[in-house]
């Protein structure tokens, strides 16, 4: 999904809650906005839609507990649980969401991992990206890792590749010279 | 019975013709004043008061409608019961007013305007329903504002219904706007909503875990000049010393300029906080939970367990972060006994959360259990950084901007003006080098100003 | 106006501000816990007699407080030597203190019958003549002093003063002795005069333990005009001494060591004569430490080891001056094994004894600081035989330095070696100025918002009306939502 619908879709459905007529919103609409927040890894606004959604709301939407317990989950930072928590099937309304959740979740999982671990057993690998263990082998293979035995040594990813290309821009250079020239006076 | 209810009619009527010819002649201050003296006629009439509305337009004459239904919120509900529903019409009537009334026109009442925000969010917070007065209240505050940095007493307002509706997104355009100026309404700002706003703001920061503004915020607090003991500020007081806790790992000095009251008679009143900090100073977890447990009572009542356990998390973390500035390596379990931690695991999990954070750089090495310790990998020569710098700098010379023109202001003021003379006056009797000395000081801030 | 509006407030609270703030005041005082020294290797005789006046009483005190060994023989001592002034008031206090010393069970038993038949009785007949005698002495001083006033002969005025403190000092009244010294100084005519007020008031000042008057008086005393000529050179000399050995004092106790260090370092033991104050002896040991535990390497050299001068106070302590040097040298672990065993005695003496634990640690710092300085990387294991202290031990307290940023290292733990970090420069200036930059945006949006408050005139007044009131119920409910919990 493109960061900027997701915006889109965010912002009409916070305004959604806010407009709607004695203050409840409908049950669909706090699946969205829950499920768009844990997207963003937004746990805190999470956390507290989920305090103030009616109880009886949350009591009566399967679908909304589902998707709170995986933020409550990403909140733990168990990330084992929040994979298995994740697997479900979800409805049509947050269906692609959830699914772009799961991606970034992972994805947040192997680059924490090639961060933090100069060395971890391929059980751990495999847990904290909710894979199996063939599975986890494979996307260490993939990435290009070393494994020995059971061990398996991650390749820092580098963060800046797709930084690197911006240089110096004429514009930076001109404020520069403009803030040298107002220290000068 | 016939004459007193005519005689009634007959000053309602007299309310809606001033209305309507003082409007149309544009007399607004003149009106305002004839609201002013008809308020105890409205309320007399409570029952009438909505063919008064019938008889009114919401642009041309908004004055006359924010009279009545700040009238009509004060008073109780004609319709007996108190539950949402009985209150709808009265509720889509304001709402109405707020999202249609002429700016222009209400200005000429700030004070009235702000007191039927004030009322409103009040029955929203009887009736339990503060979430509906959230884009309400956004909407008020954006119509009566000169400009964005104003300050008016519905934030505060604004800010205790998002908190109580647990909502606290749409404070956000606000709260992170820094305050320049504070309306004038009816000539008098009520310390009470100052206070209340940044300790509100505070709340939510710390909520949103924003724990730099939120700090700022009660900093403001209990800064206000202050001659008596206010429990707003008493409050603000604890919260900043746990939030201070918990980004400093200390109590930040209070500002010079903050009342006497605050070191007098604030900090004694706080006498638990203050143990807290002593034991966090000895970075003994243990020391922390034993007080924890010995004034549990205290936090609990004053709302703030949930943060002193904050607190308590926080510790955890600086006693890794510590480890990273002794250590190049160390084992995971002499992470654990020295982190004051259960055992390997946890230490591991901590070591992640706080690598994914961004608060430590480490390594982690599960094939013999060590952890390696790296410095911030930050070298401050990538094009971003240049441009985090940049934006600081303008961030920095836009403030020395705003303060040398609020010294140009003053400086310009006629009372200091004034001032600067009778000082010179009583030095030396002669006039002749007053002006000279004035324009000496203005052409001093006038030096060099820099715009990026 | 304002004062009943906080009374209301307080009553509202229930609460007493003054019992809440009470026992934050205390806190200043250095603390003394009590403590007992088992096995001093002091010649009681020799140390009293270093010592003349309230110096030696208070001394003999503190020893008998703190070594039951030695209790009752310096009891005996201080009150032999107490008859020989006007104090009944200490001549007292010792009795009473010696009748608790027999009474204490547990002392060893040859000590209580080698002792039973000299002890001492308290004398009343004494008492009462030392008493009246005094009576009559002051008597006489003050009709003097009367009289001289009446003449209004400035010298004479000055010495009566001087002579009624001199008394009431002897018969243990510092507080009117304080006022007599202090007030000869409105008849003071030369330098001299001026000098010998200060030195007064700060003999009284130190007994009194009242630092900072101390402090105030010697610079009175060295910015006296002519100072360094009022009195013949060798005389001098003995003043500044004199003066240098009191503000050196003066900042160990406040533990400014360095500060006294430098004080002390600047006595001339030729003309160190005031047994009143402290022995030559004292002046070697707080000058020593005081320099070990805050001097660098080279200030050490310099200053302690090549200074003629303090080398000979030196020669007084002989345990000292090997200590030194041995620091010097960079034996360290013969150094801090010294350093315990003069510890005992050390502890006896009144003023540095509550300094010991803090000096002791700073100089073990700066010799693990010294130790490491020359390395890019240190074995921990051999650091450790060098300090006298097992591997894990030494890692805390590296760990201690480390954090206070006294050295610039990392340890590996995992091969227990200690490594010199270089600090790039050029980022921590880099994230000095953000952070500058940071707290200056800060301070100005405060102000900014300030000067606004302050033009809208936005201050908490009093109680009036419900103004507070109605803040603080509003507070409650919005409170609730704050407990963030996880």
């Amino acid at each position: 999904m493109v960061l900027k619908e997701v915006e889109k879709l965010l912002d009409e459905l916070e305004k959604a809650e806010l407009e709607a007529p004695n203050g409840g919103a409908t049950p669909q609409t706090y699946t969205q906005l829950l499920a768009v927040y844990l997207y963003q890894n937004d746990i805190c606004n999470a956390k507290y839609l989920w305090k103030r959604i009616p109880a009886n709301v949350k009591a009566n939407s399967n679908e909304l507990q589902q998707v709170w317990l995986v933020g409550q989950r990403m909140w733990q930072r168990d990330w084992p649980a929040v994979h298995a928590a994740l697997s479900t099937e979800w409805s049509e309304d947050i269906n692609s969401i959830m699914n772009a959740l799961k991606e970034n979740v992972r994805e947040r999982a192997v680059i924490l991992i090639s961060e933090a671990y100069s060395s971890l057993t391929l059980i751990t690998l495999a847990s904290m990206t909710g894979l199996s263990a063939p599975e986890a082998q494979t996307l260490a293979t993939e990435r290009e890792w070393k494994i020995e035995g059971d061990m398996v040594q991650p390749k820092r990813i580098d963060k800046d590749y797709h930084l690197g290309q911006n240089s110096l821009t004429e514009d930076q250079l001109h404020k520069l010279t403009q803030f040298v020239s107002f220290l000068e006076n | 019975m016939m004459k007193v209810s005519s005689l009634m009619a007959s000053s309602l009527e007299l309310f809606v013709n001033n209305v309507r010819t003082l409007s149309t002649q544009g007399n607004f201050r003149e009106l305002c004043d004839i609201i002013n003296k008809s308020t105890t006629t409205l309320a007399r009439n409570g029952p009438h008061l909505d063919n008064v509305l019938e008889t009114l337009d919401l642009q041309q004459h908004s004055l006359g409608i924010l009279a009545v239904l700040c009238v009509k919120l004060s008073l109780p509900n004609a319709n007996g019961a108190n539950n949402p529903d009985a209150y709808k019409p009265l509720l889509n009537q304001v709402q109405d007013f707020i999202v249609g009334c002429n700016g222009e026109q209400v200005r000429f009442a700030p004070d009235t305007y702000t007191e039927l925000c004030h009322l409103l969010s009040q029955l929203l917070i009887d009736l339990q329903m503060p979430l509906r007065g959230v884009d309400l209240l956004r909407r008020a505050i954006r119509k009566i504002q000169l400009f964005d940095s104003q300050l008016t007493s519905i934030h505060a307002d604004l800010c205790q219904l998002c908190l109580l509706s647990k909502c606290f997104k749409p404070a956000l355009e606000f709260l992170d706007t820094d305050i320049t100026g504070i309306s004038q309404e009816g000539g008098y700002f009520d310390a009470k909503y100052f206070l209340l706003y940044y300790y509100y703001g505070g709340m939510i920061y710390t909520a949103l875990k924003n724990y730099n503004r939120a700090l700022y915020f009660f900093e403001v607090c209990i800064t206000t000049p202050a001659m008596s003991v206010s429990h707003i500020m008493l409050e603000a007081y604890k919260k900043y010393m746990l939030v201070s806790l918990i980004l400093h790992g200390k109590i930040v000095t209070i500002p010079k300029h903050a009342s006497q009251i605050v070191n007098r008679f604030i900090k004694p009143l706080s006498q638990g906080y203050h143990d807290i900090a002593t034991a966090y100073s000895t970075n003994s977890c243990a020391q922390v939970n034993t007080v924890m447990t010995k004034h549990q009572e205290l936090f609990v009542r004053d709302h703030n367990w949930g943060l002193v356990k904050q607190v308590l998390r926080y510790l955890y973390k600086k006693n890794i972060q510590r480890l990273t500035k002794t250590f190049l390596t160390l084992s995971l379990t002499d992470v654990a006994s020295r982190a004051q931690l259960p055992g390997p695991t946890e230490a591991e999990q901590y070591i992640l959360n706080m690598i994914e954070d961004g608060e430590i750089f480490a390594t982690i090495n599960q094939k013999d259990g060590m952890v390696v310790f790296h410095d911030d990998p930050e070298k401050y020569n990538s094009p971003e950084m240049l441009a985090r710098l940049e934006k600081e700098m303008e961030a920095c010379t836009e403030l020395d901007k705003r303060v040398l023109e609020m010294e140009e202001e003053v400086l310009l003021a006629p009372q200091y003006v004034r001032k600067v003379c009778c000082h010179v006056d009583q030095d030396e009797p002669l006039t002749g080098p007053v002006h000279t000395n004035v324009t000496n000081t203005q052409g001093q801030s006038k030096h060099s100003t820099y715009s990026m | 106006m304002p004062l009943p509006i906080h009374a209301e407030v307080f009553q509202q609270n229930a609460m007493e501000p003054m019992q809440v703030d009470a026992p934050t005041e205390d806190n200043d005082n250095t603390e003394e816990e009590p403590y007992i020294v088992e096995n001093p290797t002091l010649d009681l005789e020799v140390y009293a007699n270093s010592y003349t006046g309230l110096a030696k009483l208070y001394r003999l005190i503190y020893i008998a407080d703190h070594c039951p060994t030695l209790r009752l023989e310096a009891l005996k001592m201080a009150i032999t030597y107490v008859m020989t002034t006007y104090n009944t008031g200490i001549y007292q206090t010792l009795h009473k203190k010696l009748q608790e010393a027999i009474g204490t069970p547990g002392l060893p038993d040859i000590a209580a019958q080698s002792t039973s038949q000299d002890i001492p009785a308290i004398d009343h007949m004494w008492l009462e003549s030392k008493s009246k005698k005094a009576a009559l002495k002051l008597e006489k001083f003050d009709t003097d002093l009367k009289n001289y006033k009446s003449n209004s002969i400035k010298e004479s005025i000055r010495r009566g003063h001087d002579d009624l403190g001199d008394h009431y000092l002897d018969c243990g009244d510092l507080s009117n002795a304080l006022k007599c010294y202090s007030r000869a100084r409105d008849y003071c005519t030369s330098g001299k005069h001026v000098v010998n007020m200060c030195l007064n008031v700060i003999k009284v000042s130190v007994y009194l333990q009242n630092w900072s008057h101390v402090i105030s008086y010697v610079t009175k005393a060295e910015n006296t005009p002519d100072f360094s000529e009022v009195h013949g050179k060798d005389n001098n000399q003995a003043v500044i001494t004199k003066l240098k050995i009191a503000a050196g004092l003066a900042e160990l106790t406040t533990m400014k060591y360095k500060m006294a260090a430098r004080h002390f370092l600047q006595a001339s033991l030729d003309h160190c004569d005031c047994p009143e104050l402290l022995s030559p002896g004292n002046v070697a040991l707080y000058g020593g430490l005081c320099a070990l535990a805050t001097f660098e390497r080279n200030e050490l050299q310099k200053q302690v080891i090549f200074s003629s001068s303090f080398k000979l106070f030196l020669e007084l302590e002989p345990q000292l001056r090997d200590i030194i040097f041995q620091f010097y040298n960079s034996k360290y672990a013969s150094c801090l094994k010294l350093l315990d065993e003069i510890k005992d005695n050390i502890l006896l003496d009144m003023y540095i004894a509550p300094h010991v634990n803090s000096l002791y640690t700073q100089i073990r710092n700066r010799a693990l600081i010294q130790y490491f300085s020359p390395y890019l990387s240190a074995d921990m294991r051999r650091m450790a035989t060098a300090f006298n202290r097992t591997v894990s031990a030494l890692e805390n307290e590296l760990m201690q330095l480390i954090l206070e940023g006294q050295i610039q290292a990392r340890i590996d733990s995992h091969n227990k070696i200690l490594y010199a970090k270089d600090v790039d420069q050029r980022s921590t200036t880099f994230e000095k100025s953000i952070s500058v930059g940071k707290e200056y945006q800060r301070r100005t949006r405060m102000l900014i918002l300030r000067a606004a408050m302050l033009k809208h005139r936005i201050h908490v007044k009093g109680q009036a009306r419900d103004t507070t009131q109605g803040g603080e119920l509003s507070v409650a409910p919005g409170n609730s939502s704050i407990v963030s919990r996880n």
